[in-house]
């Protein structure tokens, strides 16, 4: 008789999901799936608007990566208006994506996957959380809540507030940075840079323990999809879109983010609230690619700043293979080498001898009929598209979020980690903490992918051909 | 002496707003010299985790925040304990309680803390204005804080509806 076992929610991500495993009488995982169960419906509701307040509207699409969308959004807004924003605006946002960057990815490494990766995928679930973390390591904690209050706080002095800040607009920023905030922000970076070093050396001294989790952690062939420089180095705020394939062949480079359509096409299926982007020329399902921290680092030359460069070299050796780095168990690694780069790329910025400038805003009325804005939010490449009307009213919205990209990546990685790890006949809670594990691996943001929205207590629930309950396992 | 006052809710729910709107309004008392400079406000649209590194540096914390389970308009007033079992399933915000217990788990100790909740009416989703239930309850927020500010002098009035 097969089966199918139900995790809801899947905890310590954003938002919130459900993974279904599909078992053969045998017990073998037959399928796997990722949905996601809410609907929110932006691109929908923003029709009718002013495209002015499209940065805004989309900020609200989450309270984790607002950052991101306002950015996306107004880069958006930018297109529509046909102006290139001053460089020292450019710059500033520049600091602000950066930013967001670093809180997000301290947020996932130290409070979403330490439980995991200090105390183990099967010790008491009890026990296995931030808690546990506190106790086991007080220092890894804490430096988790310093490098958040950083982040947060680089952003707070640039945009007035923490969560949805309005600073950013169309054609640059509101206000030039004042001296002191500059310096304020400046004093911070010697501190954080100590903590990345500090975290990236102690996680090294992890990764040789997890050769097991590294070679079932959606460990497959896929491409890979980031923006990068016009030097083809790391990129977060503008550039390029490349894709890389799995043997590190470039199959698409310099693509404008204008032309993603081209490149990217849109799937739905009738089990998820999640879209599933593909790369067009492969069709779907097959033009499976990752986006994110692993994606980014795969696809750049290089990190263009001195200690994420020398991350970089060894994250490369990461694995024997040539070519990228293929488990998506390494987007904690990945996220790691970032934060160096966030944290070394704001210093540089800050420092530049034109970021106190005066001119920071472009003023313009829309003069285009539709406008595109790609940047690289900290978990993948996010995508904002609209078309207006006479009147400046949005009349269509197409919104691909990070998490979005990486669906069927997701999918296809919860199935390998079930394959390696659930035994049908016995199902053990630490089988189903790695199904859940992977997932975390991508960090999504359900919020914004999906839009989630509520809570649910964890069931899994075992049911025959039928559809019948036969065995049910809860979690508060 | 400490004290550290956080307001928290959705500026766009309507009520909900009541906690970072009587923040905002002890704020500019304090910019104005009517409350003594121990008294750090910070206006929330949710509780994070960096928090934490603010609590863990003051005696006292006093919570400002919305309630859907009390009547409209009625302010409750509790001691909050450090609770490690509060958690979040969401990694973004936070609840109090947990705050308080990572204070405690990782610095030893944490600040004797109170939760000043006032009873919302209006919830409504794009909604930016208090209900008048809500303003009224303001007010009562505003006596309970200095209360346990242990702070008594009559405040200058502010208008309502400057609020926003």
């Amino acid at each position: 008789m097969s089966r199918t076992i139900s995790i809801e929610p899947v905890t310590r991500i954003e938002g919130h999901a459900r993974i279904t495993l599909q078992l053969a009488e045998g017990g073998e995982v037959e399928d796997a799936k990722f949905h996601l169960t809410q609907f929110r419906g932006f691109e929908k509701f923003c029709e009718g608007r002013p495209y002015r307040e499209m940065p805004a509207l989309t900020a609200r699409t989450c309270g984790i990566c607002p950052v991101s969308h306002l950015l996306a959004s107004n880069k958006a807004c930018d297109d529509l208006l046909a102006v290139t924003i001053p460089p020292t605006a450019e710059k500033l946002r520049r600091v602000m994506n950066l930013a967001q960057l670093l809180q997000s990815h301290a947020l996932s490494f130290f409070h979403l996957s330490s439980p995991d990766l200090l105390l183990g995928w099967d010790s008491d679930p009890a026990q296995r959380n931030i808690f546990g973390v506190m106790r086991a390591d007080p220092q890894l904690a804490k430096s988790g809540i310093r490098l958040r209050q950083i982040g947060q706080s680089i952003i707070e002095t640039l945009g007035g507030k923490k969560i949805h800040p309005t600073w950013v607009v169309p054609g640059g920023v509101t206000e030039a940075l004042p001296e002191e905030k500059r310096d304020s922000m400046l004093a911070m970076m010697p501190e954080a840079l100590r903590i990345a070093k500090d975290t990236y050396a102690f996680y090294k001294t992890l990764v040789p323990k997890f050769k097991d989790e590294a070679s079932h952690f959606g460990t497959m062939p896929t491409m890979f999809l980031s923006l990068v420089s016009p030097e083809g180095d790391l990129e977060h705020y503008d550039g390029f879109l490349r894709i890389k394939d799995a043997n590190g062949r470039i199959v698409e480079d310099r693509v404008p983010p204008h032309d993603y359509q081209r490149i990217i096409g849109e799937a739905v299926e009738d089990y998820s609230y999640m879209k599933f982007p593909y790369y067009k020329p492969q069709g779907y399902p097959q033009g499976i690619y990752r986006v994110g921290p692993l994606a980014r680092l795969n696809n750049a030359d290089a990190c263009g700043t001195p200690f994420a460069d020398v991350a970089l070299a060894e994250f490369r050796t990461l694995q024997e293979e040539a070519g990228p780095i293929t488990s998506s168990f390494h987007y904690h690694y990945a996220r790691l080498v970032e934060i160096i780069f966030a944290i070394e790329s704001i210093q540089r910025l800050l420092k530049d001898p034109h970021i106190l400038d005066n001119r920071v805003r472009a003023r313009a009325r829309g003069n285009r009929d539709e406008g595109i804005g790609v940047s690289e939010a900290p978990r993948g490449t996010l995508m904002h598209h609209y078309k207006i009307d006479d009147h400046g009213l949005i009349t269509w919205v197409d919104l691909i979020i990070a998490t979005g990209h990486n669906n069927l990546a997701m999918n296809k990685s919860i199935k390998q980690v079930a394959d390696a790890y659930v035994n049908g006949k016995d199902v053990k809670e630490g089988m189903l903490n790695r199904v859940e594990a992977v997932i975390r691996c991508y960090d999504p943001c359900l919020s914004c992918a999906s839009h989630a929205f509520g809570q649910m207590p964890m069931v899994i629930d075992i049911q025959d051909t039928s559809g019948q309950v036969i065995r049910r396992i809860a979690r508060d | 002496m400490k004290a550290l006052i956080i307001g928290y809710g959705s500026p766009i729910r309507g009520d909900d707003a009541i906690g970072p709107l009587a923040a905002d309004r002890l704020d500019r008392l304090l910019e104005q010299g009517a409350l003594p400079d121990w008294i750090e406000v910070q206006s929330r649209h949710i509780l994070t985790a960096e928090l934490v590194e603010d609590l863990r540096r003051s005696d006292l914390a006093i919570f400002l925040d919305a309630a859907a389970d009390t009547p409209p308009g009625e302010v409750r007033c509790r001691p909050l304990q450090a609770d490690a079992t509060a958690l979040s399933t969401m990694a973004h915000f936070h609840d109090p309680r947990e705050l308080l217990a990572w204070c405690e788990a990782l610095y030893g100790k944490a600040p004797s803390a109170w939760l000043i909740s006032a009873g919302g009416a209006e919830w409504d989703y794009s909604n930016c204005q208090l209900s008048h239930t809500a303003s009224a309850a303001m007010e009562r927020m505003i006596d309970q804080v200095m209360e346990r500010l242990g702070l008594a002098a009559p405040m200058p009035a502010v208008s309502l509806g400057n609020l926003r």
